[in-house]
């Protein structure tokens, strides 16, 4: 499904490192979690690899499907089924969430050879998927995210993520700034949204997402690099003795 | 070209611009009607006119617009005496039509079949009448010496277009306007009165239809006067070809307790200049002004407004919008004064503008000047490019980028045409907001 090679990646204007040296490979119905202190670099794998602009891929590759990713514009990635679940969702005054959807749904199954939704159909799908996150109706004739609480917002980008049936959703810290009543819908979503054929990467600071969405595999970032892999049992023992004692074994290591 | 023609195109050329207008106006009321109140109130305004003369170079009110230029162009192009006709839009809203060729109406004064209370008429047809709407009022609102154009148009025009509501009648139906017909090129000036009496309500839409308008310039000027606590709703939407020129004065002065509304839409011409000055002379009155402009190719639309706060208690609320596409120009020069007397007055101002091009231009200047110490006011102007995190959100659902950045421009601009009461014309607004932005 993703298969990341040695990406090392930096910032556009500052020429600052962020990545060093990525390896990831994800398979088919996999649920990964990243995890790592902040400024290790997170949000920017997640950034690189919805395709948002401002990065400088320095080395290595990225490959989707068997196609090249880094290649891709972000919304063609979109379209191969790449899906990001913003850390902090974009509101976007005067634009409402149907009409948006409406398009955003159209060009993604135009590309996947479906035919177009009909009004009703489009309509029933909404209703559906917004009862996922338990999002209330109204919010879907609202402006998108504006004027939505921070749990509000986090909803919204699962229930776009279900509207949209990515193969691979990266969820970018969306655990961050929820109460525990919000963070278990938003649980009960992405668990909802498992299967077979589609994967996901949990991008997270805290353990405490993961005892509700359980990974097959844990990573630890550190410094732009992937210094650790495990099952699930990784993420309590991070919970249990902080990020520093993975920053001592590193530097250890190096 | 023979010699002689050489000579008396250089004579033209070397001729003040001023002095065409002159002679017109000389030719003009030596055989005009209209009572000598009205005829006196044109000499004073030929006079603040030539006074005033053409914006120069050093004219700071029309620096970034090149309007003499226009005058002049104008000028020197032959008259078409061809009059051209636009497609008729609105035709379907049900209200009152009206139409106009060259700025007066088609039909003349209408008598008969309009509700009770409401006059449509001609100017001309209204100055036989003694003690007349017209005596009361024509001239009441418009301030001479602050713009050539508006002075010149109330020189030069020999009649006009007078709305009236009497008091307390509320007119249901909306009075359509559809300046579909004007000549192809020269001058058209015109003048329109629009008086809702007391305690009236009005609703009025005018519509400068798309034509081939050649090179022609339309400068008018529109006096409204809004009577104690009457409610008169104003839109304007102007959508010439690119070669037209429209110099647009409103003057809209406000009674206790009175509501003003006024939407202006500028979707086409090649210059185009509004002069909105709003005079809220009486407490308690609210002031609602509406702007919102898309200039593409080589357009230049420049929207200069005033809200004069003079006396206490008052709301006035200002949004305009742009979005300059090309090597468009857009001006917006907005201000609000609150004079020492207008305490507890609440005046906004807010103006954005979009850049679509990197060789389209904005100049924005917000004024505010206070004079009270007790007031609520704020004022911001924004320009930029449209938001990059926005467009990549949009596009990491999978919208292509011109499709993204549709879907931002027409809902930047949409929140303007929101605000138009009438639903069918919205809906036409947001067709033409949509085949605009799409180059359809």
């Amino acid at each position: 499904m993703l298969s990341v090679k040695n990406l090392h990646v930096s910032i556009e204007e500052e020429g600052t490192k962020i990545l060093r040296g990525i390896n990831l490979t994800v398979n088919a119905g996999e649920v990964h979690a990243i995890m790592g202190p902040n400024g290790s670099g997170k949000s920017t794998l997640a950034s690189v690899l919805a395709g948002k602009d401002g990065y400088s891929i320095d080395e290595g590759s990225v490959s989707f499907d068997g196609a090249d990713l880094l290649e891709m514009a972000a919304d063609e990635r979109a379209r191969e089924g790449l899906f990001l679940a913003f850390q902090y969702p974009v509101e976007l005054p005067g634009v409402s969430t149907a009409n948006f959807l409406k398009q955003a749904v159209k060009s993604v199954r135009e590309h996947r050879g479906l035919d177009e939704l009909s009004a009703g159909d489009f309509l029933k799908m909404m209703k559906e998927k917004a009862e996922l996150v338990l999002l209330d109706p109204s919010l879907k004739s609202r402006s998108v995210n504006e004027g939505f609480s921070g749990g509000e917002k986090k909803r919204n980008e699962i229930f776009q993520l279900a509207m949209l049936d990515p193969k691979l959703a990266i969820l970018d810290e969306t655990d961050s700034g929820l109460d525990i009543d919000a963070l278990r819908i938003v649980a009960d979503g992405v668990n909802t949204l498992r299967n077979p054929d589609r994967s996901f990467v949990i991008i997270t600071h805290y353990q405490r997402l993961l005892e509700f969405i359980v990974p097959d595999f844990v990573h630890v970032l550190l410094e732009g690099r992937i210094v650790l892999s495990g099952g699930k049992e990784l993420a309590l023992e991070l919970e249990e003795k902080g990020y520093d004692w993975i920053k001592e074994t590193h530097a250890q290591l190096t | 070209m023979s010699d002689q023609n050489q000579m008396i195109e250089t004579s033209r050329n070397s001729e003040r611009p001023e002095s065409h207008f002159l002679k017109e106006f000389d030719l003009l009321v030596e055989n005009a009607a209209g009572g000598t109140a009205w005829i006196e109130h044109r000499h004073q305004a030929v006079k603040a006119f030539s006074s005033l003369g053409f914006p120069t170079k050093k004219t700071e009110s029309y620096k970034y617009t090149p309007i003499t230029k226009r005058v002049k162009s104008t000028l020197s192009n032959a008259v078409e005496s061809e009059m051209r006709t636009s497609n008729r839009a609105f035709g379907d809203v049900s209200g009152i039509h009206l139409d106009t060729s060259n700025g007066v109406l088609s039909t003349g004064p209408l008598a008969t079949s309009l509700p009770k209370g409401l006059t449509i008429t001609t100017l001309q047809e209204e100055a036989k009448r003694e003690n007349g709407v017209l005596h009361e009022h024509l001239s009441g609102a418009i301030v001479l010496d602050r713009d050539p154009f508006s002075a010149l148009a109330a020189a030069l025009t020999e009649d006009g277009i007078l709305i009236h509501v009497a008091t307390g009648a509320h007119i249901e139906q909306p009075i359509v306007i559809h300046h579909d017909r004007i000549a192809a090129a020269g001058f058209v000036q015109s003048r329109f009165l629009i008086v809702a009496d007391a305690g009236s309500t009005l609703r009025i839409i005018e519509h400068f239809g798309h034509l081939d308008a050649g090179s022609a310039f339309e400068n008018r000027v529109t006096e409204i006067i809004v009577g104690e606590g009457a409610n008169l709703d104003h839109v304007l939407v102007y959508e010439r070809s690119e070669e037209a020129t429209f110099v647009n004065a409103l003057f809209v002065e406000q009674g206790e307790g009175s509501i003003f509304k006024t939407n202006n839409i500028t979707i086409g011409g090649g210059v185009v200049r509004n002069n909105l000055n709003f005079l809220p002379n009486a407490e308690n009155c609210e002031t609602h002004l509406n702007g919102l402009y898309i200039a593409r190719g080589a357009s230049h639309v420049d929207n200069h407004t005033l809200v004069d706060h003079a006396k206490p208690n008052c709301y006035s609320n200002e949004l305009f919008k742009g979005i300059v596409a090309d090597t468009a120009t857009g001006v917006f020069n907005g201000k609000v004064l609150v004079r020492q007397d207008a305490q507890k007055t609440n005046a906004y101002q807010s103006s954005k503008s979009i850049l679509l091009d990197r060789r389209a231009r904005i100049f924005a200047k917000p004024e505010l000047v206070i004079y009270a110490d007790d007031v609520k006011c704020s004022h911001g102007a924004t320009t930029g490019e449209l938001d990059d995190e926005a467009l990549f959100y949009l596009r990491s659902r999978g919208l292509r980028p011109d499709a993204a950045r549709l879907l931002l421009l027409e809902a930047f601009a949409r929140d303007v045409i929101d605000l138009v009461e009438v639903e069918d014309m919205r809906e036409y607004l947001y067709d033409r907001l949509h085949q605009l932005l799409t180059n359809e």
